[in-house]
């Protein structure tokens, strides 16, 4: 602060204080609530009329919150509002109040950081204590007598607002966040309804956190709840509060860039205008959008998202609470993809002509000519390729596509050339996500969770930090949030922990739930099934799969693989792509079609124009997950649904649609016209893919498994992502994420 | 010729079903006898013969059949008049003429060739639009 603004400010305060006129002063303390003039005074006259605590009706919580006692004895009695509520000792006593189903205000507190305890918006009256008191802060005591709705406590949320808004700008109408901004919720609950500072506002410097979030620091109202998220969530020590009383700031304490995979999260729970998204910056008002309850795609944790549209265009993505998955965060790549659902679309039909172009066409003729070709092929070189985004109706469809004109070479990109689809335990998440939180111990093989399911990983990090769980991990040096022990590199240690060699098989050994996550890039290599059966030397060793605790767990990486392999997407053969003449790609881009006979047809049905379709010569486009109802399996078995947030692109169809009306053309009719006849015969080969929501546990174990006996070789594992932020067509299209990328590969 | 057809004054509602449709009759009259002006004006002598236009008013009549409350048929009435005025008066173009009775709501490729027929309605959906 300068000297000369030090003087003015003393100047003008003291000329408020000393006030020449009497009436004027009188005026500049008016409290807003003439009743709450005199607290105590109201109090005691409210107090008088208490009812007797009896015979209440039981109240609702909020949110419809349960509780859960985990050991009866421990429950104890508070009093909310004179509503007596039984409640688990531990808990604080704004717990108390959302299970007594009083919604207490708050800004710093959130169930799932840390408590802070330093916004004092959630100050209540406690019987006895002589001064209200922080709520989140303060442990909930048998007998406690909580009182929210007294004039103190009115007084005091007033008082805290009026300190709040002191310094806060009154951006409201240029400010993303207006609408669904905390401050302004609770300002116009709570607060009073004129300021009484004269002062200059104090403003804050701008940081730059990189491409997705977008700072106006003066917004800051100094809740830490960024700076908490990113410690304790995200595991970046990134953030932090510097400068003490007024000129508290938060930063980053060097000029650098969050670097962190989950740093979009702050944006939601920042509770004012502070952080906000910066693509999503003055696109739209929350008020005009439309939220549809849809699935992300980008990777196979199926986080479950809300699209926000305005007409035909997606603004935003946010999450959904989940507990099962993804609690209440989603990564930055599901957050921000979504401005490449607008780029390099596919929207017309297209036949690439005698020049190597593509020419638009119509349906009509699109059809009719791969029809055409379809039937001038043998039926073995007929070769089906489901890409990483294909929803699980389309796989089905396409598979019985290419089964009736002959072929059984139909597989989804990603699970190699040999999968082992025969049990359902041998490619998913066992444990489930959110039973990874039981596991004392993690073996991590050739997976790298930060970047392959960002989400794990966090469920990873989460128990890490609680329960000091032990991670061995063996693949290439990378990234971890979490302490971890990188054991090697290769299968060499693999074997040595399977033979019991190793200095981590005591630790395996004396875990009560061990969890061994093997990664799905492992899929890609020839000795597989060698170190699958390694893995299951060492789960049979450590007890890892009993009757109450299943720890071998498949990382998968994209979202249709365990759809796929449900459904018996299997190719026939290792060597089909060499010898096919009719390829079919449904949106597959990561395969090698370098192999490919260079007199080989290739379809291409997707809705991006992206690798693969270089080398199609006919291209049907489809929708996107944002635009079509499709059933996804996560990699923990459980089967979810996308809904149409928006409508389709130009003349692109459903994906299940293209191919029936291609069947119909080519003349071998597959029966069915609508999603639901499709979702019947889905019900005939993998039933659990029509149980929504639900994981369906794999029913027999890994360890029934016929031992194999391959060589292993001993070439290290890959990395099986190596850019986060592009994994698909519509991540390689999103502009956010190659700017993420391109500041991922400089630092 | 502004406003020659139309009423001077809003006429009084109809009283009965029967009044109501000897109006409607009255209206497809005076609609026909506007038909060869409005040919000349719009120049539709190479697209459309006269017998077309008249059989689009009646199937635009037709389409209404159904209704039997003599308000509503008025109103219908009413906006049928305004509509045929807006014609007469040259108020439209010649692309509105052509494309609301001309050509109609069957759009203006209309396949009535022989390669959609023995197609099952899904394909025939499918060509249409993604949403059925
Ligand atoms: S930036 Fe937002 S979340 Fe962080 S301390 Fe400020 S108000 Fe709280
Ligand atoms: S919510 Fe209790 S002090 Fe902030």
């Amino acid at each position: 602060m300068g000297l000369g603004l030090l003087a003015s400010r003393a100047l003008r305060s003291s000329r408020i204080f000393t006030s020449p006129n009497p009436r004027n002063a009188i005026v500049r303390t008016i409290v807003s609530t003439p009743e709450l003039h005199n607290p105590e005074a109201a109090a005691a006259a409210q107090a008088q009329p208490d009812p007797p605590p009896t015979d209440l009706p039981g109240r609702t919580s909020v949110g419809g919150a349960r509780v859960h006692f985990p050991n009866p004895e421990d429950a104890i009695e508070v009093f909310v509002d004179g509503y007596p509520v039984k409640i688990p000792k531990g808990m604080t006593v704004l717990q108390a109040c959302e299970v007594a189903g009083v919604d207490i205000p708050r800004f710093c507190y959130h169930s799932r950081l840390s408590i802070a305890g330093n916004c004092r918006m959630c100050l209540v009256e406690v019987e006895k204590s002589p001064k209200p008191v922080a709520s989140c802060a303060m442990p909930a005591l048998p007998g406690m007598k909580i009182k929210t709705d007294t004039p103190v406590a009115k007084k005091a949320r007033e008082g805290v607002m009026e300190f709040l808004l002191m310094n806060h700008p009154l951006d409201c109408p240029i400010c993303d966040q207006g609408g669904e901004c905390d401050l302004q919720d609770q300002s116009m609950a709570f607060g009073s309804d004129r300021g009484r500072f004269t002062e200059m506002k104090r403003s804050v410097v701008d940081k730059n956190l990189g491409p997705l979030v977008k700072t106006v620091m003066t917004r800051c109202i100094q809740c830490t709840r960024c700076v908490r998220f990113a410690t304790e969530v995200a595991g970046v020590q990134d953030l932090g509060m510097l400068g003490r009383g007024s000129g508290e700031e938060i930063g980053t304490y060097v000029e650098r860039l969050m670097t962190s995979e989950l740093s979009g999260n702050v944006i939601d729970i920042c509770p004012v205008g502070a952080l906000t998204s910066k693509p999503f910056a003055f696109k739209a008002r929350n008020w005009e959008l439309k939220g549809t309850e849809s699935i992300d795609v980008t990777d196979a944790v199926g986080s479950n998202i809300r699209i926000d549209s305005r007409g035909p265009e997606v603004m935003r993505i946010l999450p959904r609470l989940n507990e099962d998955i993804n609690e209440e965060w989603i990564s930055d790549k599901t957050r921000f993809c979504y401005d490449g659902l607008k780029r390099q679309r596919l929207n017309d039909p297209m036949i690439r002509g005698a020049d190597g172009r593509f020419k638009t066409v119509s349906w009509r003729d699109a059809l009719a000519v791969v029809a055409e070709v379809a039937h001038q092929v043998k039926p073995e070189e007929i070769v089906g390729i489901a890409g990483q985004l294909s929803d699980a109706e389309s796989m089905m469809v396409l598979k019985d596509f290419l089964n009736k004109m002959g072929s059984n070479n139909v597989w989804s990109e990603g699970n190699g050339m040999h999968p082992n689809a025969d049990l359902r335990s041998g490619h998913l998440l066992n444990s489930t996500m959110s039973g990874l939180e039981k596991a004392d111990i993690f073996l991590l093989v050739g997976t790298q969770p930060r970047v392959e399911a960002a989400m794990v990983n966090a469920r990873i990090r989460k128990t890490v930090r609680a329960t000091q769980a032990k991670v061995g991990y063996i693949g290439p040096a990378t990234d971890f949030n979490y302490d971890h022990q990188h054991l090697g590199t290769g299968p060499q240690t693999l074997i040595e922990i399977a033979e019991g060699r190793h200095s981590f098989c005591s630790a395996l050994l004396n875990a009560k739930n061990p969890a061994i996550i093997v990664g799905a890039g492992i899929f890609e290599r020839n000795d597989k099934d060698a170190i699958f059966s390694a893995v299951e030397t060492i789960a049979k060793h450590g007890k890892i799969i009993r009757r109450d605790w299943n720890g071998l767990n498949v990382l998968l990486l994209n979202a249709a693989q365990a759809a796929a392999l449900d459904l018996g997407l299997v190719p026939e053969s290792g060597k089909s792509i060499e010898s096919a003449k009719f390829l079919y790609l449904m949106g597959a881009d990561d395969v090698n079609l370098e192999k490919l006979p260079s007199d080989a047809f290739v379809v291409y049905q997707g809705h991006h124009g992206d690798r693969n379709v270089y080398r199609a010569n006919v291209i049907f486009p489809a929708a996107a997950f944002s635009e079509k109802e499709g059933t996804y399996e996560n990699t923990e078995g459980r089967a979810q649904q996308t809904l149409p947030a928006v409508p389709t692109v130009g003349d692109s169809r459903d994906d299940w649609k293209i191919i029936r009306a291609l069947s119909e053309v080519a003349g071998i009719w597959l029966p069915y016209d609508t999603l639901s006849a499709v979702r019947s015969r889905i019900r005939t080969v993998a039933p659990n893919l029509l149980h929504m929501d639900e994981t369906e546990p794999a029913t027999f174990s890994a360890l029934l498994k016929p031992e194999f006996c391959q060589k292993m070789s001993l070439t290290p594992f890959g990395a099986a992502v190596e850019n986060f932020y592009m994994t698909d067509s519509i991540t390689r299209a999103s502009k956010i994420m190659a700017q993420c990328s391109a500041l991922l590969s400089k630092k | 010729m502004s406003f020659t057809l139309r009423s001077v004054k809003v006429p009084p509602n109809s009283v009965s079903l029967q009044e109501a449709r000897s109006r409607t009759f009255d209206f497809f009259r005076s609609a026909c006898r506007s038909i060869p002006s409005v040919m000349e004006i719009y120049n539709l002598h190479d697209v459309a013969t006269p017998s077309q236009l008249r059989s689009t008013i009646a199937s635009e009549i037709r389409k209404n059949a159904h209704i039997t409350n003599p308000k509503v048929i008025d109103m219908l009435l009413f906006k049928a008049m305004e509509e045929l005025n807006n014609i007469v008066e040259h108020a439209k173009q010649r692309h509105h003429i052509i494309g609301q009775y001309v050509i109609g709501r069957g759009g203006l490729v209309q396949d009535l060739g022989t390669k959609d027929q023995g197609i099952s309605n899904f394909l025939k959906n499918f060509y249409d639009s993604n949403y059925f």
